[in-house]
C-alpha cells in the first residue's frame, strides 16, 4: 500500500526547520543560514510497517509568532512538527501558547514538539528548564549531527498510517 | 695602556647595549633595503595587499562607477539613436532571422509528421473532420499547429496539495513536488489578495499556460502550450466539468493509479 501525507514544520525563524528537513531528506547539513521565503516543499518516501509513505514536507517560513503563519499553508495537514532552538530560550518561551493556538487550528492532527540544536547545549539542564516551564517535550535532535532526526520523522509517520 | 685604550675599554663596558641595539637596527635596515630593492623579495609582501585592494575596487565599481556609466550610456544612446540602430541591426536582424527559420523548420517538421500520419486513425479522423466541416485537410493541419496542446494534467487535493492523479506527456520533476508548489502558490495568491471565495484560475509563463479548474475537494491543473483563447478555455472547462461529473467517483480519490489510468483513457486527444 502506498499513501501520501502532508507534513508541516513550524517554529520561529532560525530554529533549524530547513536544516532538519535537509538532514532527513538529503542527509546533509550546511552551516550557511538561508532564510526560507514563503514555503519550500520537499518529499521523502519511507516504508513504515509495510506501507510506502510519501511524506510531502512543507517547510514554512519562520515567524516570531506562530499566529502569523498563513492558515492556507496549514490546510490539509496530516501531521506537524513544532521546532524550537534549544540554545535560544526566546524560541521556546511561548511554546504552550503557540501549541494551544495550533491545536485549535489543527484539531486531532498528530504533532511532535522538537528541540533542535542540542549539540550546543547541556541537555539535562534544558530538560530541567522545560519542566519548570511546564513544557512537555519528548523529542530532542541535532540537524548538525543528525541525532534523532530520522526517528522523529518516522515516529510521526507511524501516527499517520 | 694609554688614555685612548682606556677610553675604548670604558666605551666597551658602558655602551655594549647601545652597540648591540645599533647593530640590530643596521641589520633590520639592510633586510628592509634588500626587500624594497629586490623585486622577488618585495612581491610576496606587496602582492596580497594589491590583490585585496583590487578586489575591493572591483566590488565597488557597481556602487561608485555604475550610476555614472549607466547615465553616460543612456545619454550616449539617446543622442545617437541612429548609430545604435545601425550597430544593432545586423545582430538583431540575424537573431530574428534565425528564430524565424527555426520556427519555420519546426512547423515544417510538424506538418510533415501530420502528412505521414494520414493513414493512421488520427489522420483518417482529420480527413473526415475536414470533409464534414467543408475545409481542406491542409487548413485543419495548420489550425492544429496553433491549437492548444495538452502537456500535463494534475488532479490535486485542495489544501494539502496531495496529488490524486496525473497525466503527463513530458518528463518533468516529481509530480508530488509540482502539486505541492502549485497549491502553495495558489494558497499564497488567494490569501495575499484577500480574495474571499475567489480562486486562482490561471498562471501564464512564456509559451505555456496553466489552467486551474476548482472543484469542492480538489482542483485540476492543466499545462498547455499554444493559443489558449476564450473559446479554447471554454472548451477545456466543459471537458473537465464533464470528466468531473461523469467519470470521477469517490473511490478514485483514494487510488492514484486507477484514477491516472482513467485520465489517460479520457484525455486521448493531445489538442484541445
Amino acid at each position: 500500500m502506498s499513501i501520501s501525507k502532508k507534513i508541516v514544520l513550524l517554529g520561529h525563524f532560525g530554529v533549524g526547520k530547513s536544516s532538519l528537513i535537509r538532514r532527513f531528506v538529503e542527509n546533509t547539513f550546511s552551516d550557511d543560514y538561508k532564510v526560507t521565503i514563503g514555503v519550500h516543499i520537499l518529499k521523502k518516501s519511507v516504508q513504515i510497517d509495510g506501507t510506502d509513505l510519501s511524506m510531502i514536507i512543507w517547510d514554512i517560513e519562520g515567524n516570531e509568532k506562530v499566529q502569523k503563519t498563513r492558515n492556507s499553508y496549514l490546510m490539509g495537514t496530516a501531521g506537524y512538527i513544532y521546532v524550537f532552538d534549544a540554545s535560544r530560550p526566546s524560541t521556546y518561551e511561548s511554546i504552550n501558547e503557540d501549541l494551544t493556538y495550533l491545536k485549535g487550528l489543527l484539531p486531532n492532527v498528530p504533532m511532535h514538539l522538537v528541540g533542535n540544536k542540542v549539540d550546543l547545549i547541556d541537555l539535562p539542564e534544558l530538560k530541567k528548564i522545560l519542566t519548570k516551564k511546564n513544557i512537555d517535550c519528548k523529542y530532542f535532535a541535532s540537524a548538525k549531527t543528525g541525532d534523532n532526526v530520522e526517528t522523529i520523522f518516522e515516529s510521526l509517520g507511524k501516527q499517520l498510517i | 695602556m694609554n688614555a685612548s685604550d682606556k677610553l675604548e675599554i670604558l666605551k666597551e663596558l658602558l655602551l655594549t647595549d647601545e652597540r648591540k641595539y645599533a647593530e640590530s637596527i643596521t641589520k633590520k635596515l639592510e633586510v628592509l633595503e634588500e626587500t624594497v630593492n629586490k623585486r622577488n623579495k618585495l612581491l610576496p609582501k606587496v602582492e596580497p595587499i594589491i590583490d585585496d585592494k583590487l578586489e575591493e575596487f572591483v566590488e565597488d565599481i557597481p556602487k561608485t562607477l555604475g550610476p555614472t556609466i549607466t547615465a553616460a550610456l543612456k545619454e550616449e544612446i539617446a543622442n545617437s539613436q541612429d548609430a545604435v540602430v545601425e550597430a544593432l541591426f545586423p545582430i538583431m536582424g540575424r537573431m530574428i532571422k534565425r528564430y524565424v527559420q527555426h520556427e519555420m523548420q519546426l512547423l515544417q517538421e510538424n506538418i510533415t509528421e501530420q502528412i505521414n500520419s494520414r493513414f493512421t486513425i488520427k489522420g483518417i479522423k482529420r480527413r473526415l473532420k475536414a470533409k464534414s466541416a467543408g475545409v481542406s485537410e491542409a487548413e485543419l493541419m495548420l489550425i492544429e499547429q496553433g491549437a492548444s496542446k495538452l502537456h500535463q494534467l494534475f488532479v490535486i487535493e485542495k489544501g494539502s496539495g496531495i496529488i490524486k492523479a496525473s497525466l503527463t506527456k513530458d518528463n518533468t520533476i516529481d509530480h508530488d513536488m509540482i502539486a505541492g508548489m502549485l497549491t502553495a502558490i495558489k494558497s499564497f495568491v488567494e490569501d495575499a489578495f484577500q480574495s474571499g471565495e475567489q480562486e486562482l484560475q490561471q498562471i501564464q509563463y512564456d509559451l505555456y499556460t496553466i489552467h486551474i479548474q476548482n472543484f469542492s475537494q480538489y482542483y485540476i491543473a492543466v499545462v498547455l502550450s499554444g493559443i489558449f483563447d476564450t473559446k479554447t478555455q471554454g472548451k477545456l472547462e466543459d471537458l473537465l466539468l464533464n470528466f468531473a461529473q461523469h467519470k470521477i467517483n469517490k473511490t478514485d480519490l483514494t487510488n492514484q493509479q486507477e484514477f491516472s489510468n482513467k485520465l489517460k483513457a479520457y484525455f486521448t486527444n493531445e489538442y484541445i
